[in-house]
């Protein structure tokens, strides 16, 4: 069973992603701010991380920059979240090493598409 | 003295004297010639009558030559004082008697051919010769000789009279004259004196007294009127040229009047676009944080969607479809507004990638499947085999076309939506055509003016009736805009309505990201006007003024590089062309003046604001130097933001206004993420 991180600060948001996620089947493992999520990405080993971009304490640019710069998490793909719709947030995303990119709010078809997608890629791999 | 130039009075006095002068001598020589004359003529007729007498007398004494006797009868003669000598001859010649009176002689003898009766003047003298006669018998001749005495004296008193009458006349003459010539002289003088009175004050206001009806009288009338014509124009001359003057100071009155008035909207525009770009910023941001909670709204219920479909509760699934429904329609409208305000911001960029046409319409007629079928309208589409692919912005290409499309499905019911596309060349450049034709209700002549407006359905019942914020259109004609496409529209009312949109296959080649295909154009990646447009420069030598300023910048949302000296202060300045730079005073190196000064000599540097913030209270210096404003530390930050914001503010508008699009403005929340950076050596 795929374990998922889900960094989010949202808790409406938090609950409702991990629920939709557990009842498609997969674990999920939560974390309130970037700290928490770079923490929980080392001692849990997800399969795959859901990065929001804004985060207190550690924004998800600063979160996935350093997990995509350490050879022990560089390998697990990281979706980022965000509720931005520019582009440049989009760029950024992508700059700082990030998998894919989804905006909220999350349709939830089309992300667990992208996550089916890297997990079957990380499989392949 | 030149006769010519003599003044009138003159002239006229010497013309009567010399005429009345002349006129008097004339007459009174005449007189006198002709009266010396006749006394001559009487004075010989009274010797001749006196010869003839004593001719008489002596004519016996004569006859018997009797000396004595003779000689007593001229005797008679001493009586006459004027007869200085006579003498009484024979018939042949011989002096006879004579009477002389002091040394006048006579000749002794006469010729024969010389005794006759006569007389004749002769070297002053009147000679007069009488024949004597005895019985008819000539027996001598008298000689008498008269010195014309009484003649002479004559002549003397007559001359003296003359002169004295002469003198008297011509004096009376001056006098008459010269009192009379004033009849003239005085309205002419008087006429001089005017003029020159008129030409020196520029008086047209006086006139010139006339004296009497004649010649000078009458130009004395003309030369008044004349002065009365000047006056008219004068006062007329005066008027134009005081309403000239007013008219001149009234315009002078009005252009400061406007300059103020310009200066005024000037700033109201300046203020206006701040405000407008607050409000786009703030839509934008207010757009973020609606997305949010509509975010949980929409994930929930379709959350409990699957869990009450597993439950098998299908009228609860139903109501939930709705919530959903509702959630992305109000998602959708909140998508407009934030793209509206970012087009508004000047934040909307362009995603320039090469994409296939057809696929992306095919992709993008799948989402517009549930429109049509809801008025059960048909769909044709018609597109090239060839079409082959554009470059541009794919997102905003579909956005427009599927705004077009759900329009045109909306406004049509069990007809005809259709849309055709191809390319097409036109003044060298090529296009791709997109037209969305449908059979619906149309759009009149009046409503296709507002069409492309912001939030202008064509008719408010329409928003009732069909929905939509009435952004798509405006959203569709921006994009068609910044991709410098075009975008028509022609209908009928009632017959439907078709519009053409046209699209470059390349998209503009002036954006700097159309060489890097598939990019994404970020802020990072704009040119370096806009990259360090949030950049503030603070130069300090004291850490904890450096890192103050750093932390309550960075919180408004600025990128904050400090440096510790002048020397790097310049060197930073030079590389990253801060927004604005804020300066102490008191360094250890080089202090703030100096920074100043090479900061306002260098060319490129001289249009930073500069920010003296400092203990010396120097205002004067600093504002003498080039600084644009001057804070005493302690500082207060509100006034340093304010001043700040100002000169963003400043800088964006002559960004706008040269072209470049004041990319760089990000929202708060996004810069509040940003770490400030603090250059420099720390001293831990």
């Amino acid at each position: 069973m795929p374990k998922i991180l889900l960094v989010e600060d949202n808790e409406m948001n938090r609950d409702m992603l991990s629920r939709r996620l557990e009842r498609k089947g997969y674990r999920v493992v939560l974390a309130q701010d970037g700290r928490q999520g770079y923490l929980l990405a080392h001692s849990e080993r997800p399969d795959l991380i859901l990065m929001d971009l804004s985060l207190p304490v550690m924004d998800g640019w600063e979160v996935t920059r350093l997990l995509k710069g350490n050879g022990s998490t560089s390998h697990i793909p990281i979706i980022v979240l965000t509720a931005h719709a520019l582009l440049s947030d989009r760029a950024k995303a992508f700059d700082a090493g990030c998998d894919d990119y989804d905006t909220k709010p999350v349709e939830f078809g089309r992300l667990s598409e992208k996550i089916e997608n890297l997990l079957v890629v990380r499989k392949e791999s | 003295m030149n006769l010519q130039n003599l003044s009138i009075k003159r002239k006229l006095m010497l013309i009567t004297m010399l005429t009345s002068s002349v006129a008097l001598v004339l007459s009174s020589v005449s007189f006198l010639i002709y009266d010396l004359m006749s006394f001559r003529r009487q004075l010989s007729q009274d010797l001749m009558t006196q010869a003839e007498i004593i001719g008489f007398n002596s004519g016996a004494a004569m006859a018997f030559k009797d000396e004595a006797a003779a000689t007593a009868t001229l005797s008679a003669l001493k009586a006459k004082d004027d007869i200085v000598a006579a003498a009484l001859y024979s018939p042949e010649g011989k002096m006879f008697a004579h009477y002389f009176q002091a040394d006048k002689t006579l000749p002794s003898s006469l010729d024969a051919g010389s005794q006759q009766s006569g007389y004749r003047f002769e070297g002053g003298y009147l000679r007069v010769l009488q024949q004597v006669k005895m019985n008819g018998e000539r027996v001598g001749t008298l000689y008498l000789l008269s010195d014309m005495r009484q003649w002479n004296l004559r002549a003397k008193r007559y001359t003296s009279i003359i002169v004295i009458v002469v003198l008297i006349c011509g004096s009376l003459a001056l006098l008459l004259s010269s009192r009379l010539q004033k009849l003239i002289s005085k309205p002419i003088l008087h006429l001089e004196d005017t003029m020159r009175m008129v030409s020196s004050n520029k008086n047209y206001e006086i006139r010139a007294t006339r004296f009497y009806g004649d010649e000078i009288g009458r130009l004395i009338d003309g030369f008044n009127t004349m002065l009365s014509e000047i006056q008219l124009r004068d006062t007329a001359l005066q008027r134009a040229n005081n309403e000239l003057q007013t008219s001149t100071h009234e315009l002078e009155v009005e252009i400061i009047h406007r300059k103020r008035t310009q200066d005024e909207l000037l700033t109201a525009k300046q203020a206006a676009e701040q405000a407008n770009r607050a409000k786009s910023a703030f839509l934008a941001n207010m757009s973020h944080e609606l997305r949010t909670p509509l975010n949980a709204i929409i994930g929930y219920s379709e959350m409990l969607e699957e869990e009450v479909q597993d439950i098998g509760k299908i009228s609860n699934v139903r109501d939930l479809q709705k919530i959903q429904a509702a959630g992305k329609h109000l998602l959708a409208l909140i998508n407009d507004v934030l793209d509206l305000s970012k087009i508004e911001a000047g934040k909307m960029q362009l995603h320039i990638e090469m994409f296939d046409i057809a696929s992306m319409i095919e992709e993008m007629v799948t989402t517009l499947k549930p429109a049509i079928a809801k008025n059960a309208n048909a769909f044709q589409l018609h597109v090239p085999e060839n079409l082959g692919t554009m470059r541009g912005d794919v997102t905003k290409v579909r956005q427009i076309l599927l705004n077009l499309l759900s329009n045109a499905c909306k406004f049509t019911d069990h007809g005809t939506v259709s849309l055709d596309v191809d390319r097409m060349t036109t003044a060298g450049q090529e296009w791709i055509q997109f037209r969305v034709s449908d059979t619906g209700i149309g759009i009149s002549t009046e409503q296709q003016e507002n069409l492309f407006q912001e939030f202008t359905q064509a008719d408010i019942s329409i928003s009732r009736k069909y929905g939509g914020t009435g952004l798509g259109l405006a959203i569709s004609h921006r994009f068609v805009q910044l991709m410098k496409g075009r975008i028509m529209v022609e209908s009928t009312p009632g017959q439907g309505a078709v519009f053409t949109v046209h699209l470059p296959v390349q998209a503009a080649a002036e954006q700097p990201e159309s060489s890097r295909s598939g990019q994404t154009v970020s802020s990072e990646a704009a040119p370096q006007v806009t990259a360090n447009a949030d950049t503030i420069l603070v130069i300090d030598d004291d850490l904890a003024v450096r890192d103050l300023m750093s932390r309550s910048l960075t919180k408004m949302g600025f990128r904050v590089v400090a440096a510790a000296g002048g020397e790097e202060g310049l060197r930073l300045a030079k590389q990253l062309r801060p927004l604005v730079i804020t300066l102490d005073v008191i360094m250890p190196d080089w202090d703030g003046w100096t920074v100043l000064n090479k900061l306002k000599a260098d060319s490129d540097l001289a249009e930073i604001p500069v920010i003296m913030v400092t203990i010396v209270d120097n205002e004067a210096m600093g504002r003498d130097l080039g600084a644009s404003s001057y804070l005493i530390k302690p500082v207060d930050r509100e006034r340093l933001v304010a001043l700040i914001e100002k000169h963003r503010a400043a800088r964006f508008s002559t960004v706008a206004k040269t072209g470049v699009p004041p990319a760089n403005w990000s929202s708060r929340s996004q810069r509040s993420s940003r770490k400030p950076e603090v250059v420099g050596p720390r001293r831990h």
